[in-house]
């Protein structure tokens, strides 16, 4: 009986702290009025959700630098709204976490290697904005292995990532061909490490990125690749769904960077052609005014020179690819993330 | 003032809300106010989401690796036989771990207070060093250390074509159901089993009577003995009219993998290692504990009848200190159930793994954790009714 | 000593003091009978363990010489403070210097040093000097390592010429230093944070372990208490939901409420992610804290409250002044137990959460492709790291044990 007053206080005074907690909570998703653009622009730094162990798409170093053509990416969007490219947050999303991270608003945009597909648009709160790589997903064994097809991947262990298309696709193609395998799946244990090791027999992933992680590797020629790509896998960043303001400056920022490859504008030459534009395609697509005429603004809630901002920072599509991705030795001309001009499929819509 | 004629005055009616009875009514009342308030405001918080547990009657459209006695597949099964697929993974890291675990601890417990110095001392470096270190990281350690400190398959260290030891795991010779020496069907196997369990009852049938006999006569009846034997015998001799219908199959190297046998995978192996180790240390200082707490008369009676130390162990001290510690024991048992989550660490896809995959396709958070937490539960309660069971037994008989 | 003189008193000293004046050599030989070979058996037991210890010790020794450090040092930034701006450096030494003479003092107070705490310490100090001076680290970490040691050293002697008997000195520094921890945790988290300093999403590396695991223990205590006396109490309302709130906690294992942290809380509590990490590490713990609590509460005899009323005591005096101090005082090992538990379950945040404390950062580490080899030498730093703090608690709980006398029999 003597506990009762006690225990009472004290449970209304729990109470009273959830009732506060959750009222200073309330929905802190950003999205009242503005959506994420408004949010980046009062808080003046972009949350990037990315990846951080992945050599050329997104890596953190010793000293937590951040690089990879992910990360480049992160960059000209936070240069295009913010004006400063090293305004980014950099939250690494394990493939498990990310699609939260974007829907609890923990991240303003994921651009971490993450594949487009129908169930993730429409089930899992993310939108996706234009995709930046065309990859497909592919294998890679130890080079004095005997596996050589598809068939002789039959009753093997595979290292796939947890949570992916690609584990997802794995099932599909063995089970169409009613080839049995074991898959061992990893996210906290790399499954690269389980490969290295001989844990696995094969490695799959999407093919740039495996080819990044071998050429990284000191021995790259230890590895072989199978002659084989199994899906498509659009990489592209993911927005909150619904948030179509954000969407739009996120898909021409990419855009922007695709054009000005095929218009011929780079980091090094931007500033000279902002000063003098040589058309109106790239008067425009700068925000600069061509012979007098006028700048429009097209609405975007960010200005006109929101591209060359970006540029700026980290030059067209083909200066980052050259930068992160070549720099592993991943060739591209001739892949599909070429211009379309050099038998690729990058078609940017004009910037009228 | 009322004159002091007699008696006192008659009195006054305690007001309403001094009364302790409406008091606590009231502060009752307002607390499931408030509670309900706090309840509503998650509600309504989570009430954005779309629920249904349908999703787990749709394909799972992945596969998972560590499968043992069942053989599941991704597309033609739904994801709740995943997440079943997922619960058998746990329940046998479980049940290794218990059983490892409560052996290592009460050998390590024992060592703690032996007389012998280097002994006592070694069990205490044991129990300081795994019981400081987080569980995650002794998993994950272990983990690396199995696959990167044993040789790889193409070296795999060959223990006489009987066991074989590499990353790809450990594989050791693991009875196979057979027909026999007269080629019968393989359900022969079944019939001998069910021989078994039938001798074993017996053997409790009669052991109980002998006990019984013991308790009225006095006289040495050896139930222990004869239960034992009867037991053995019964599984021996249907075993051999049976025409042994068991093989031992040897595992064999074939391609990059074992083939036949049983082989324990890396990621069971560090898994199981990490979690038995650090269990065990926390039951060794249970143990310790329970037997320092016995009287000291004990082990002086013990050695005054002129027991052995292995028979004032396992006679006099063990069995008294056993009462004391099997609720704590217990406390760890449930630990460790819960702690075998940590699979996360080694991608060994336990039920927590499979859950998490199946969010991470799916969405629907909020049902996929009501799923494990109340498999946990369960599990939980399967334990402690067990324990319970085992500790009413002992503290009812023979006190 | 000196041979009795002729004349004088001969002086009848006590067995054992004769037997200490023996010569050490004797004494040594008569050590290792009665302790090691006592009979043939246990001579056995003796030669098996040594062989064996003294495989273990060759093994680790030649692993230690043998592994490649250099990662740990390379990577010293990331693994103790990830994303920590770096400019704000001396942010973290004054933390350092603020908290290691607080622990000493609280050691000096509380506990003492044994022989056995000074050679565990030696190794770990041995190990992280022998970190400080591989490859290619500076002068300063060494110099910072020595000068955190010689800190803690400090607050550890000055308390312990503090007398150990109650009084007004002990009672004054009792009040000190107990005062001077509880304003540990926000003192550092604004050398920290404060003027320009490092927002809680910067936090990372082992520095968000040594604030995490604080936050969650101090947070569980005070939900713990009234959730506690709310399951002991005759109201049935109350104590019906605070009972489904411990075991409802408590069904679950942490990583499964990291989980809800991540997916399923972020529509109930706003905020950064670490802020909700910090809410679920306080409310997991709370529910095993209560149930100590509880346990002390069911210890304590009846007549303890039955006294305090007869003397006129209210029920909420009683409870304050008679049953709670003394519930928590018996309760206190178990708490401590689970600050140790909630300490060690930091390392599994970043198994789940994009947060990247010490294991997540070691993770990164090892994903670098120079160092994809050392893998077991991160983690074993991990490890020795918690395991460093961790034993520093548990001998802090076990003198502590001792000197309040809980649990004697």
């Amino acid at each position: 009986m003597t506990r009762k007053r006690w225990a009472l206080a004290a449970a209304t005074a729990m109470a009273v702290i959830a009732l506060l907690a959750a009222a200073c909570g309330g929905d802190g998703n950003g999205e009242e009025g503005g959506g994420t653009l408004q949010t980046v622009l009062d808080r003046g730094e972009l949350k990037c959700g990315v990846t951080d162990s992945l050599p050329g798409f997104g890596f953190k170093d010793p000293n937590s630098v951040y690089s990879g053509f992910d990360i480049e990416f992160c960059k000209a969007i936070a240069a295009a709204v913010l004006g400063d490219a090293e305004q980014v947050q950099y939250v690494p999303a394990s493939s498990q976490a990310r699609f939260e991270l974007l829907a609890s608003g923990e991240v303003d945009i994921l651009v971490r290697v993450t594949t487009i597909t129908a169930q993730r648009d429409v089930s899992r709160g993310v939108d996706f904005a234009q995709t930046t790589f065309y990859d497909g997903q592919g294998f890679v064994v130890h080079a004095d292995s005997d596996i050589r097809t598809a068939e002789d991947m039959a009753g093997t262990t595979i290292c796939v990532a947890a949570g992916t298309t690609t584990e997802q696709n794995l099932d599909d193609f063995f089970n169409a061909r009613g080839l049995a395998y074991t898959p061992l799946q990893g996210d906290w244990p790399d499954p690269q490490d389980q490969f290295l090791e001989r844990r696995c027999d094969v490695l799959t992933s999407d093919k740039s990125g495996l080819a990044a992680r071998i050429s990284a590797l000191p021995n790259p020629e230890d590895y072989r690749f199978l002659p084989l790509t199994i899906s498509k896998e659009p990489l592209a960043p993911g927005v909150r769904d619904g948030d179509t303001r954000w969407k739009d400056v996120v898909n021409w920022v990419v855009y922007g960077l695709i054009n000005a490859e095929e218009l011929g504008v780079t980091r090094d030459n931007v500033a000279a052609m902002a000063a003098d534009p040589p058309n109106a395609a790239v008067a425009r697509l700068l925000g600069e005014p061509f012979k007098g005429s006028e700048v429009a603004d097209l609405g975007f809630g960010v200005d006109a020179q929101f591209i060359q901002r970006a540029l700026m920072a980290v030059g067209n599509y083909g200066d980052i690819y050259a930068r992160t991705i070549e720099q592993l030795g991943i060739t591209r001309a001739g892949t599909l993330n070429a211009l379309y001009t050099e038998g690729g499929i990058l078609y940017a819509p004009p910037y009228r | 003032m009322t004159t002091m004629t007699g008696g006192l005055p008659p009195p006054a009616p305690t007001p309403l809300f001094f009364r302790r009875g409406f008091r606590n009514l009231l502060a009752q009342g307002v607390y499931v106010g408030v509670t309900a308030l706090v309840i509503f405001y998650v509600v309504q918080a989570l009430g954005g989401r779309e629920y249904g547990f349908g999703f787990l009657n749709q394909p799972a459209a992945f596969d998972v690796g560590n499968q043992w006695l069942i053989n599941v597949d991704g597309t033609t099964n739904t994801r709740f036989t995943m997440y079943l697929v997922g619960i058998w993974a746990t329940a046998r890291v479980v049940m290794v771990t218990l059983l490892l675990s409560t052996v290592l601890g009460v050998a390590v417990g024992v060592a703690r207070l032996s007389p012998n110095w280097l002994l006592s001392k070694m069990a205490m470096l044991f129990v300081e060093i795994f019981r400081n270190m987080p569980l995650f990281v002794q998993i994950v350690l272990w983990y690396a250390i199995v696959l990167f400190g044993l040789p790889q398959i193409q070296n795999a260290l060959d223990l006489g074509d009987t066991f074989f030891l590499s990353n790809r795991g450990i594989a050791v010779p693991w009875p196979e159901p057979d027909g026999g020496l007269y080629g019968g069907p393989e359900w022969l196997t079944a019939v001998w089993a069910a021989a078994v369990a039938a001798a074993a009852v017996a053997a409790w049938f009669v052991r109980r009577r002998r006990q019984e006999l013991e308790r009225e006569t006095g006289q040495p009846h050896y139930p222990n003995r004869w239960g034992i034997r009867l037991f053995a015998g019964g599984a021996l001799v249907s075993f051999l009219a049976l025409g042994l219908p068991l093989t031992i199959d040897v595992p064999v190297l074939s391609g990059t993998d074992y083939a036949e046998g049983l082989t324990l995978r890396p990621e069971f192996t560090a898994l199981t290692l990490g979690l038995t180790i650090y269990t065990a240390s926390f039951i060794a200082e249970i143990v310790r504990a329970s037997i320092q707490a016995l009287p000291k008369g004990q082990t002086e009676a013990a050695n005054a009848i002129g027991l052995s130390g292995y028979q004032r162990l396992t006679l006099v001290i063990l069995p008294q200190a056993l009462r004391q510690m099997i609720p704590s024991v217990t406390n760890q048992y449930l630990n460790a159930s819960k702690n075998s989550s940590l699979a996360y660490g080694v991608s060994y896809a336990d039920l927590f793994f499979v859950a998490n995959i199946i969010q991470n396709k799916i969405g629907h958070a909020v049902e996929v954790f009501a799923l494990i937490i109340v498999t946990y539960m369960l599990m939980s309660l399967a334990i402690s009714v067990v324990m319970n069971f085992l500790n009413s037994r002992l503290t009812l008989t023979r006190v | 000593m000196t041979e009795p003189v002729a004349g004088a008193r001969k002086v009848v000293l006590p067995p054992h003091r004769v037997r200490a004046q023996r010569p050490l050599g004797t004494r040594a030989r008569e050590w290792t009978r009665e302790n090691l070979f006592p009979s043939p058996a246990q001579a056995v037991v003796t030669l098996l363990a040594l062989a064996f210890a003294t495989a273990i010790v060759a093994l680790a020794v030649y692993l230690v010489l043998a592994a490649e450090w250099r990662v740990i040092t390379v990577n010293r930034w990331l693994l103790f403070a990830g994303g920590f701006p770096q400019d704000q450096e001396w942010r973290l030494w004054v933390s350092v210097a603020l908290v290691f003479p607080l622990i000493g003092a609280a050691f000096g107070l509380w506990a003492s040093l044994g022989r056995r705490d000074l050679l565990f310490m030696a190794l770990a100090a041995g190990f992280l000097f022998f970190l400080a001076r591989h490859g290619d680290a500076g002068w300063a970490s060494t110099v910072w390592v020595a000068g955190s040691l010689a800190l803690f050293f400090a607050g550890y002697l000055v308390c312990r010429l503090v007398p150990r008997e109650p009084g007004r000195a002990r009672s004054i520094a009792t009040w000190t230093a107990g005062g001077a921890l509880a304003l540990a945790l926000p003192a550092v988290l604004a050398v920290l944070m404060a003027a320009g300093g490092a927002r809680t999403n910067e936090f990372s590396g082992f520095m968000m372990n040594l604030i995490l695991a604080p936050v969650g223990i101090a947070g569980g205590l005070l939900l713990a208490i009234p959730l506690a006396v709310g399951r002991a109490s005759s109201l049935r309302a109350v104590s019906w939901t605070c009972t489904a709130y411990i075991e409802l906690i408590r069904g679950a294992p942490l990583i499964g409420w990291l989980f809800v942290a991540l997916f399923i809380l972020e529509d109930v509590i706003a905020g950064d992610l670490i802020v909700r990490t910090m809410v679920v590490l306080a409310v997991f713990t709370s529910a095993y804290i209560a149930e100590y609590i509880r346990g002390g509460l069911q210890a304590l005899p009846h007549g303890q409250t039955e006294a305090a009323q007869a003397v006129g005591l209210g029920r909420t005096r009683t409870l304050q002044l008679v049953v709670l101090p003394q519930a928590l005082r018996i309760s206190i090992p178990p708490i401590v137990g689970q600050a140790i538990s909630l300490w060690k379950d930091t390392a599994l945040i970043s198994a789940i959460l994009p947060l990247r404390e010490l294991v997540g950062n070691s993770k990164a580490a090892i994903a670098q492709p120079e160092f994809i080899e050392n893998r077991i030498e991160v983690y074993v730093f991990a490890a020795v790291l918690f395991w460093i703090v961790a034993f520093v608690m548990s001998r802090v709980s076990q003198r502590m044990e001792r000197s309040l006398g809980i649990g004697e029999r």
